[in-house]
């Protein structure tokens, strides 16, 4: 048996970890696995790079600026899958949903003019990590509206564990984060939820597994291991027959130590569902690099003058493929695509076949095509990249 | 040795660290602040601040690996009180070392960059005016001189000038 060691943050999208270790996908694969549970995305990222971890369930754009030595020194990972799509949502405290009136980016907006217009103090909203999708998702969101998230309201940084607490002691107003603890906070709050990533961009990036380069190098099998039983788990916590065992899993003190209740409403199969497997949600699309890294320009978190290809190169499709075909997962055949380019459902070519598709669409219906990302980029009313 | 003036917090606060300004912030692996406090590391580029961590377990090369890795340090428990000063000492001149060689990057990409701007301003000049490549470079500094800037920001200028005369947009 191979010992490995993964670390995880407790959230629902660390389900495929989480079943490939439970439902022994690991073991049947001759891999010994230790899952480690922390509490924040730094030490997630440094125990990979300082060898303590092999891999972990990683922020999508954390994996990118780690591995660009943005935020920190340049840690060597790639990521051969993601975990999931969907599952984050922005929501907002019961006394600023009143001041919004209905949950609309605008209504924000009116709501930090009316706060500003008397005085009172700024809107306060936590997110869990500079470079997350939720930072990005909060930020375009706000951007939409005319908000400049750096000016006209605060994001701060909170651990998701840690969202409830600060919105019942009224220390922020609204949040982003990630499943169950967006439904935490509705039902521990009465926080309203305004904006699903499934509404915001579906089947958009969020979780991926981050793995040290220097080991999938040296260990090319193991690596191709590792990554069929995630496959294998991802696919597994995708059918809607093991929604409620996916649930009791979770919850497990060593894991999310959360209600069932609370994970299951995000295990649904409607647009704010979690996606481990279905609608190609594993694979490393290479336009999602792409997207975040026009997002780093856009808020000035990379050099303005800085390329993506190493952030790009980083997403592994190969391994990907590889690994698919030996558990018989249709793999799409492009690394890269158009996002937001559908409104309805499509058929993607795969390996074995066509992947049935839905709508990808932004909410504000834009879209993105990686090969011109700089014009995207700078191509919002609000963005730091100008000329 | 100068005494250390030491400041302990069961969890952060963000309106006493901006108040104590430390030179470094010592935080345990497992504190869920240490997101928080990289964000506000981020946020202040003037200032950043060495974290350094404990971990909890103690694992032979752990910290040195730590330390090539980037995070400031990484020291494990077991450790005797009389190595902590040195070690806090290592991590913080370390991270300036880190500081100063991200400052040197960052002037060095300026540097080439600007020398490119010199060098195409020059060969527009000598294109234009048939003129060599040293009288070229003479009128470039002329200008600079006399107007007291940067030889690279007048290259810059020249540069810009010259596409709004060929018809380009300003």
């Amino acid at each position: 048996m191979l010992p490995l060691d993964l670390g995880f943050v407790a959230l629902t999208d660390a389900a495929v970890l989480i079943v490939a270790k439970e439902r022994g996908l690991f073991a049947q694969e001759s891999i010994e696995a230790s899952l480690h549970r922390e509490v924040s995305w730094a030490t997630i990222r440094d125990k990979v790079a300082a060898g303590l971890y092999q891999g972990a369930h990683m922020l999508a754009p954390l994996a990118i600026a780690a591995r660009l030595g943005v935020g920190s020194d340049p840690v060597g990972l790639i990521t051969p899958m993601s975990l999931n799509t969907n599952g984050a949502a922005i929501g907002v405290s019961a006394q600023l949903a009143d001041e919004m009136g209905d949950g609309s980016a605008a209504a924000l907006a009116r709501a930090v003019a009316r706060r500003v217009g008397r005085g009172d103090a700024v809107v306060n909203f936590a997110t869990v990590y500079s470079y997350s999708m939720h930072t990005y998702m909060l930020r375009y969101w706000a951007a939409s509206a005319g908000l400049d998230p750096d000016r006209d309201i605060r994001i701060v940084t909170a651990p998701p564990t840690a969202i409830v607490g600060r919105l019942k002691s009224g220390d922020i107003d609204g949040f982003c984060v990630g499943a169950p603890w967006g439904s935490a906070c509705e039902a521990q709050c009465g926080a309203r939820i305004v904006l699903e990533a499934g509404q915001f961009w579906p089947g958009g990036p969020d979780k991926v597994f981050g793995l040290s380069e220097a080991w999938a190098a040296r260990e090319p099998e193991a690596t191709q291991a590792v990554v069929r039983a995630l496959l294998r788990a991802a696919i597994w916590a995708d059918d809607p027959e093991n929604a409620g065992e996916l649930a009791g899993l979770l919850s497990a003190p060593r894991y999310l130590a959360a209600p069932r209740d609370l994970i299951a409403k995000r295990l649904v199969r409607d647009f704010v569902g979690l996606r481990f497997s279905r609608q190609a949600a594993s694979f490393p699309w290479r336009s999602h690099p792409a997207w975040i890294f026009s997002q780093m320009l856009r808020w000035g978190q990379v050099d303005r003058n800085a390329g993506p290809a190493r952030a790009l190169e980083g997403y592994r499709p190969d391994l990907f493929r590889t690994a698919a075909a030996d558990v018989g997962l249709s793999a799409p055949l492009t690394d890269s695509k158009i996002e937001g380019a559908y409104d309805g459902p499509w058929a993607l070519p795969g390996s074995r076949g066509p992947i049935p598709m839905s709508s990808g669409m932004f909410f504000d219906g834009k879209q993105f095509d990686p090969d011109s990302l700089r014009d995207y980029a700078a191509g919002f009313a609000i963005t730091r990249l100008t000329d | 040795m100068h005494p250390l003036d030491l400041r302990r917090a069961s969890s952060l606060d963000e309106t006493e660290l901006a108040e104590f300004k430390p030179d470094l912030i010592i935080v345990a692996c497992d504190s869920p602040d240490r997101d928080t406090l990289e964000s506000l590391r981020e946020a202040t580029h003037g200032n950043p601040r060495p974290v350094v961590m404990f971990v909890d377990r103690s694992e032979p090369g752990l910290a040195e690996e730590a330390v090539r890795a980037g995070v400031a340090a990484y020291i494990v428990d077991g450790l005797q009180p009389g190595r902590v000063r040195s070690i806090l000492e290592v991590a913080m001149s370390r991270f300036q070392l880190m500081q100063q060689l991200r400052v040197d990057l960052a002037k060095a990409q300026s540097d080439l960059a600007s020398r490119k701007t010199v060098e195409r301003a020059k060969g527009l000049l000598m294109k234009e005016r048939q003129v060599g490549e040293e009288e070229a470079y003479a009128m470039l500094r002329k200008l600079a001189m006399n107007s007291g800037r940067p030889i690279s920001a007048i290259a810059a200028d020249l540069l810009s000038f010259h596409g709004v005369l060929k018809g380009g947009k300003p």
